[in-house]
């Protein structure tokens, strides 16, 4: 029997019962569009945390002050002279509200040079308006995007260039109220370590005015090479002991990649075993087509049609669901991914929004608090996706975009048949081996 | 496709038995459904088989289809020996030597009556227009190419005796076997079949063995075969 007669048996046979055809078919799109979908979001997230910690480039070390004393330039030339250190770059850090138009926002106040402006803001720096500050004490400011343009102004201006806002900055007890002039306005950066979108930025002495330091918390440190990083990070570490708290981008990006690494293996088992409940379906399905087809098996034989015949017409009934089932789980998984990153973004969006509370600091609560604390006091895992300092219990939310690649498709079409196939053999060799006197016999 | 029989099959003998035996065994209990039975039939010949309930005429006819395999002796169908074929040198050997025909019909149900028709072409992959072709004008010369693209469900008894009587000539078999072809029928369609079964005796030289249990169908036979218990009683010659 050619290939076209034994699609058309397989094919005509389907068709003859085909709320079970649909029901089996139904069965492997599940299991397939669980694994594209879960794929597709994991590796969208990952993409994602990938690109954010790409923003610092692969050299950087952020050294975070845990004791109110912070850093000194003794501490930075310090740095400076160990191997492998190239740029140093202090930052003080600290947080406050900003009031504009009749909109605030909780912002993180950030005290750097406009010389190592770029360290921070990937590379090179960009404003979507104005221009950047000159290192004098005068709170000139950059301010981030969001600041600008808050989500609870549903994306209306509320911070203009060449307009003064209020800073109001706690102390102690009391809030210092300042009068910050804009002078420019960020465009938005995704950032591992520093939450440039919803930041204040202006010239180290103006911050330390503000915040009432003499000394910074933070200092970005990059080093010369990538292979330098592991090493000068454990070499401050042990330098600073539990002063300090080291962390580089490479941990970040190996934490990262562990988590969502872990975080895939389960979910591609949990989508596995529903694909493993359709193959047992399928065989289900099939062994009893196999017995209410036995008669008919039996004719067949008697006309001359061979065991592989047979054969053929259940196996490519098997294969059949499986391409069928694969297709549309591979539509239904995608569309599903799609959708459900559109309300995961959409839920962070609504998850910033709600935030007008006082700021805690950025990660790690209050006193002291630095970028990376993650882990410390309140602390969430804002080290790597922050780009609210909310103080919200809530994660943050992540945007992202799931990642459908050709090579998923091509794995969950290959999964789909396989397991269909696997799950017909069974079936279609019992029906294959029937002798036709016994088959016959059965009505 | 209308072929010759190859020569090497230029045996006098369409189909004969030697000495069969088919004892069927389950558990203590041994069922002599068949004992010693050896008869020849020649070419063109039209044999019926007339017995009791139980005789053990169907399951000389699956015997003689190489549909069930006897406990001893030896069928020779065309001069080929079929106990040493494996099963799917059976299916081929079946495929196109045999045609059944049975008392119910047998027809696949999810096909219409040309498809139905068709299936035993389908195996030697024959292009789907000789198919066709063959099949209609076998049907239209069984009085039913109005019934083509029907389904055997919406078929009379009759009318689907008839495409199974097309689908067992289809591949013009040397020996077509029929179990009771007019079990399922009123008088008038089996009359109807079984003149058929007699004009094509006449018209081929292809042999048919029929089992019933009506003398009146009898009367287009040459040979009448009589079983009891199994055994072979007599063989009656009539022309
Ligand atoms: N698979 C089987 N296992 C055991 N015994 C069987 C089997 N098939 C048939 N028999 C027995 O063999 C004997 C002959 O059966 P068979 O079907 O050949 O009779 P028959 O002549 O065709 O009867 P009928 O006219 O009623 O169709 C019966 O006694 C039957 O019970
Ligand atoms: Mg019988």
């Amino acid at each position: 029997m050619n290939l076209k007669d034994t699609f058309w048996l397989s094919y005509t046979d389907l068709t003859e019962k085909k709320v079970r055809t649909i029901l089996t078919i139904f069965m492997v799109v599940i299991g397939v569009a669980a694994i594209v979908a879960l794929v597709s979001l994991t590796t969208g997230i990952s993409y994602e945390i990938t690109n954010e910690l790409a923003s610092l480039g692969p050299t950087s070390i952020l050294i975070s002050a845990t004791q109110s004393a912070g850093f000194t330039p003794a501490d930075t030339a310090a740095i400076a002279s160990l191997p492998n250190a190239s740029t140093v770059i202090p930052i003080a850090t600290g947080s406050g509200t900003l009031f504009s138009g009749n909109q605030n926002s909780s912002v993180t106040v950030i005290g750097i040079a406009q010389e190592n402006l770029k360290y921070i803001m990937g590379g090179n720096v960009s404003l979507y308006e104005g221009s950047v500050y000159n290192d004098t004490i005068a709170p000139d400011a950059v301010i981030g995007y969001d600041v600008a343009f808050p989500s609870t102004a549903s994306g209306r201006q509320v911070a203009f260039v060449g307009q003064p806002a209020t800073l109001k900055i706690p102390n102690g007890r009391s809030t210092n109220s300042y009068t910050i002039p804009i002078q420019g306005i960020a465009k938005t950066y995704t950032s591992a370590l520093i939450p440039i979108d919803t930041a204040v930025i202006m010239s180290m002495p103006a911050a330390e005015s503000l915040l009432h330091k003499t000394s910074f918390n933070e200092i970005l440190l990059q080093a010369k090479n990538s292979s330098g990083v592991t090493p000068l990070t454990n070499l401050i570490a042990d330098i600073y002991g539990s002063r300090a708290r080291v962390i580089n981008t490479q941990q970040l990006a190996s934490t990262a990649a562990n988590i969502t690494g872990s975080i895939t293996l389960l979910l591609v088992v949990i989508a596995g075993i529903s694909l493993m409940v359709a193959a047992v379906g399928i065989m289900n399905i099939m062994l009893m087509s196999v017995m209410e087809k036995t008669h008919e098996i039996g004719i067949m034989k008697s006309l001359g049609f061979k065991n592989r015949d047979v054969l053929g017409v259940f196996l490519l009934q098997a294969l059949l669901i499986g391409i069928i089932g694969g297709i549309i789980g591979i539509i239904v998984g995608t569309g599903a991914s799609y959708s459900l990153a559109a309300i995961s973004s959409s839920a962070s969006h609504s998850n910033t929004t709600s935030t007008s509370s006082p700021p805690n600091g950025f990660a790690g609560g209050g006193g002291g608090g630095g970028f990376a604390g993650g882990g410390r006091g309140g602390g969430r895992g804002a080290v790597f996706v922050g780009r609210s300092p909310t103080s919200s219990g809530s994660s943050p939310g992540i945007s992202f975009s799931p990642v459908v690649s050709p090579g998923l498709i091509a794995e969950a079409l290959f999964v789909a048949v396989f397991v269909s196939v696997l799950a017909g053999i069974y079936p279609a060799w019992k029906a294959s081996k029937m002798q036709p006197i016994d088959a016959l016999r059965q009505l | 496709m209308p072929k010759s029989r190859p020569e090497h099959h230029g045996n006098e003998y369409s189909v004969r038995l030697d000495n069969v035996s088919k004892i069927y065994k389950s558990g203590e209990v041994e069922v002599r459904a068949l004992e010693h039975i050896s008869f020849s039939l020649k070419r063109g010949e039209f044999a019926a088989i007339v017995g009791p309930s139980g005789s053990g005429k169907s399951t000389l006819m699956n015997i003689l289809g190489t549909i069930d395999k006897p406990s001893h002796g030896e069928v020779y169908i065309d001069g080929v020996a079929t106990s040493g074929m494996n099963g799917n040198e059976l299916a081929e050997f079946r495929n196109r030597e045999l045609g059944f025909v049975f008392q119910a019909f047998n027809l696949i149900p999810g096909i219409n009556a040309e498809e139905n028709v068709e299936l035993p072409l389908m195996v030697n992959s024959a292009p789907e227009e000789e198919r066709k072709r063959r099949a209609d004008e076998l049907l239209t010369r069984l009085g039913i190419g109005h019934r083509l693209k029907n389904n055997p469900t919406q078929l009379s008894g009759g009318e689907q005796q008839r495409v199974a009587v097309a689908r067992a000539l289809v591949n013009n078999p040397a020996l077509i076997l029929a179990d009771e072809p007019t079990g399922n029928l009123d008088t008038k369609s089996g009359e109807e079949v079984i003149k058929l079964l007699g004009s094509i005796s006449k018209s081929g030289n292809v042999t048919i063995v029929m089992v019933t249990h009506n003398p009146d169908t009898t009367k287009f036979c040459d040979k009448i075969i009589y079983i009891k218990d199994g055994k072979m009683e007599k063989q009656e010659v009539l022309k």
